[in-house]
């Protein structure tokens, strides 16, 4: 019972990280119908950026996010505005816009290896190793904050799409960008907030990742993968649907230690994924995947 | 209009195709290569084989897989498996792969109904997934330490032709395809898949029957890479690397053309030779940028660059009826 | 004869019945049009005899044969095909591709080339100039022309057309009510159409059904389902009920 306790505690705090990666490509992806495949690129640039704050200035990576959350809302824009926003739309605009973003990806990646050689890093604070008991599990520090950063940016977001002008722009756009031209909304420019946002918070996400697991240049795959799980369980339509299947996929990989061998766990987010785009294609809230 | 349908292949660019296979099957002979040339040649066969290959799936159907890799390790694996556990001879082993990865492709079928972005996220998913599984399948692989393969010094300097046939057949079927109804049909399903089954096209059956073919021509060139190897390691052979250069020498070349991916192949090797070279270090980056690039301005890569060439120089209406991409 | 019959077909989306028990027939050699007001099921109806969707009960007979829930490249097999509401046409091949690419699987093979046939049916349809344009070069019109020169190379027995005439100017329309009635004269294949456009389906139709939410409330020949009375509530009922709202 308290090793199921802990299971149980163990896939809450994950589920926190995997919401907070899910947003930005949702939310990309809802608005502009663009699977944004840098997505795990810029996780691992706010890694990098959170490691590098916290390594070379002594910045707590925890209050180095408004930092990190403000240079990937730039990279987000600049994307958009170069690159994203030349892409010719239509019918095969599909695959246009994934290898357009695969190349950013992989120009990410070649920075970050340049900049930060290829060592895998993590975030190391003075309280990393240090835990407090939660009804009689030992739960480390770093969990409870991501944990708790994630609800507060979950809410934030919530606020943000339902209460504010902006926030219902966006919405619209999704819906129906035609629309949304026709009575004065500049479609453009919530593409550009979009996208920006949307990276942001990978961003965040990813500060939030190097102070649980250590991360290389290389990381971003498995983070896009378990991001795009969530949100084709999740769905588009809630920022609440996105968290509950984000607790879903942390809840299948944590139990999943127990019934694999231990190298296969890096597999599970693939294999969920694949699970879940073959057997689930309306999602949890509807999202059509199938033909 | 008479009812004979325009050769697949034209005379000229028959007689034409046949001569540069004649050329390159005695260059190194005839200009008595280095050992050096030789081998780069190999592997730049090896490399058109596999993204024509790639280019059937991303190009021809418009499903562009980031998990190529998989059938690559697994071609080279089971190839040297057979070779290691059975002594069979190389040609034999690189069938057995081929076969293995098509009759695993069919398995894949569920995947191949997702659409576009789905499909291409799925397939990152399955590469990586390969990957993990098979370094850790130590007793098929010999995990993290690769498989050593007897070293046939013979082998390595016949397999410049080897790898020739299979490029030249690889290009030969690309170009049938293309100009077949068979290509037709493929182009149908990329446009409007269910347009296409609107007017009798079932698009599971063709993209798994592309899938098959692809999958089992990337497993053969994943053979032969192994022979050329002779070392091989998962990590290597399935690793993410391995799948982007798939895109990328079919994207850099011309998507969805029949040869454009010969060009891309060229390209890439010729970078990667000198990058090795010079710097190792950015080869991923250079590799980005040229996928930015080709996006951006010149979606058929270098084919499209070339026929804008052609059509300044040329300046004479196009012919009409013609297949375009 | 009858060529093609319903019976009882069903499509339900949750609890909402988008068809509910429809029985329709259509004899060899006639045209059917099918007319209600927006969401009576119409296209519903048309992607159920076509295969694009299943129905979740009921029966589709073609000629005697079953062909209930056959998907949508069997049914062209079998000898139905459909139109679009929005015309899709495959852009990245030529207007003679598109219907090249339609007949080489075709219901009656030893109909001829495929490629003669393609021929054949753009001359019918009035595209033979356009053999080489692209799709996106013609014309709304010239694009409803392809997709019915698409669907007739097929060789097909039963045709759908999904509201043909809209957004054309009435010469076009004129002519494409035209193209219709030799669709089924010349060529012996039994049609069945919606349309938005009452004039074109009323003049074309030799009977008339009426769908409303789903069910059939009316059949007949154009001048008695005008008259009916039912049918005149269900169209102005909407008008009504959008009115109060």
């Amino acid at each position: 019972m308290d090793r199921l306790l802990d299971m149980a505690l163990s896939a809450v705090l994950l589920a926190g990280l995997y919401a907070t990666m899910a947003y930005g490509l949702g939310l990309i992806y809802g608005v502009l119908r663009v699977v944004n495949l840098a997505h795990g690129g810029v996780i691992m640039g706010g890694a990098y950026l959170g490691w590098y704050l916290h390594d070379r200035l002594g910045i707590d990576p925890y209050l180095s996010i408004p930092i990190v959350l403000v240079a990937s809302f730039i990279v987000g824009v600049v994307m958009y505005q170069g690159l994203v926003r030349r892409l010719p739309r239509g019918p095969s605009g599909g695959p246009a816009s994934l290898l357009l973003l695969f190349g950013v990806w992989l120009v990410l990646r070649n920075i970050a290896y340049l900049v930060f050689t290829g060592d895998d890093r993590t975030i190391r604070t003075a309280y990393s190793s240090s835990s407090v008991e939660i009804a009689s599990s030992h739960v480390s520090v770093n969990r409870l904050v991501v944990l708790g950063l994630a609800v507060v940016i979950a809410v934030t977001l919530h606020l943000l799409l339902r209460r504010t002008q902006t926030g219902r722009a966006i919405r619209a756009v999704a819906q129906n960008a035609d629309s949304c031209t026709l009575v004065g909304i500049d479609v453009n420019r919530i593409y550009t907030l979009t996208f920006g946002i949307g990276s942001a918070l990978a961003g965040v996400a990813g500060v939030l990742l190097a102070t649980l697991f250590s991360f290389s240049p290389n990381s971003g795959s498995s983070e896009l993968l378990k991001s795009f799980v969530v949100v084709v369980l999740g769905g588009l339509g809630s920022v609440f649907g996105v968290a509950v299947a984000a607790l879903i996929v942390a809840t299948a990989e944590v139990f999943a230690i127990l019934v694999l061998p231990a190298y296969l766990t890096t597999a599970v987010g693939f294999i969920l994924l694949v699970l879940v785009l073959v057997l689930r294609p309306g999602g949890l809230f509807g999202t059509r995947v199938l033909s | 209009m008479t009812a004979r349908p325009p050769a697949l292949f034209s005379r000229r660019a028959s007689i034409g195709f046949l001569a540069v296979c004649a050329v390159l099957a005695v260059l190194p002979v005839a200009l008595d290569l280095s050992a050096y040339v030789h081998n780069q040649l190999t592997f730049l066969f090896i490399t058109i084989a596999g993204a024509l290959a790639w280019n059937w799936m991303g190009g021809f159907v418009g499903q562009v897989s980031f998990g190529h890799a998989a059938m690559f390790g697994l071609g080279a694996f089971v190839a040297g498996r057979l070779m290691l556990s059975f002594h069979l001879p190389p040609p034999l082993c690189w069938l057995g792969g081929a076969v293995v990865a098509g009759v695993l492709a069919l398995g894949a079928h569920p995947l191949l109904r997702l659409r576009g972005p789905y499909f291409s996220i799925a397939t990152i998913g399955v590469g990586e997934a390969a990957r993990v599984v098979f370094t850790y399948w130590e007793k098929f692989t010999g995990g993290s330490s690769g498989l050593s393969l007897p070293i046939d010094g013979d082998l390595k300097y016949q397999l410049y032709w080897w790898a020739l046939v299979l490029a030249a057949a690889v290009a030969a079927a690309s170009v049938a395809i293309r100009r077949s109804s068979l290509g037709l049909k493929l182009l149908a399903i990329k446009a409007d898949v269910d347009a296409a089954a609107d007017v009798g096209i079932s698009a599971t059956f063709y993209q798994d029957l592309i899938f098959v073919l692809s999958g089992a021509v990337v497993a053969l060139s994943g053979g032969l890479y192994a022979s050329f190897l002779s070392f091989i390691e998962p990590a290597d052979m399935f690793g993410f690397d391995r799948s982007i250069s798939f895109v990328l020498t079919a994207v850099i070349g011309g998507v969805g053309t029949a040869l454009g991916p010969v060009l891309g192949a060229v390209v890439f090797v010729i970078v990667k030779t000198y990058l090795l070279a010079s710097h190792p270090d950015l080869h991923l980056g250079l590799y980005g940028l040229l996928l930015i690039g080709v996006i951006l301005f010149e979606p058929l890569g270098l084919t499209g660059l070339f026929r804008r060439v052609m059509r300044g120089i040329r300046r004479a209406p196009g012919t009409a009826g013609q297949v375009k991409s | 004869m009858t060529r093609l019959m319903t019976r009882g077909l069903t499509k339900r989306f949750g609890g909402l019945a988008a068809l509910d028990g429809v029985d329709i027939t259509l004899r060899e050699g006639e045209i059917l049009g099918v007319i209600g007001p927006n969401g009576a099921g119409k296209t519903t109806l048309f992607s159920l005899i076509a295969g694009s969707q299943r129905p979740t009960s009921g029966e589709i007979l073609l000629d005697g044969r079953a062909v209930t829930g056959l998907p949508a490249h069997r049914c062209v097999r079998a000898g139905i095909v459909r139109t679009h509401q929005i015309v899709r046409p495959f852009g990245n091949l030529t207007v003679f591709e598109n219907v090249l690419v339609a007949a080489i699987h075709s219901h009656r093979p030893g109909a001829g080339h495929a490629r003669d046939r393609a021929v054949e049916v753009l001359e019918f349809a009035g595209l033979a100039d356009r053999m080489g344009q692209y799709p996106a070069t013609l014309t709304l019109a010239g694009r409803k022309r392809l997709e019915l020169a698409r669907a007739l190379s097929t060789g097909p027995r039963v045709l759908l057309l999904d509201e043909v005439v809209a957004g054309v100017n009435p010469t076009e329309a004129l002519a494409f009510a035209a193209l219709i009635r030799r669709v089924r004269d010349e060529r012996g294949i039994s049609v069945v159409m919606t349309e938005h456009v009452m004039p074109a389906v009323m003049s074309l139709s030799d009977r008339v059904v009426v769908l409303d939410h789903g069910k059939q409330i009316a059949e007949g020949t154009p001048a008695e389902v005008v008259a009916n009375p039912m049918v005149i509530s269900a169209y102005l009922g909407t008008a009504t009920e959008q009115a109060a709202s």
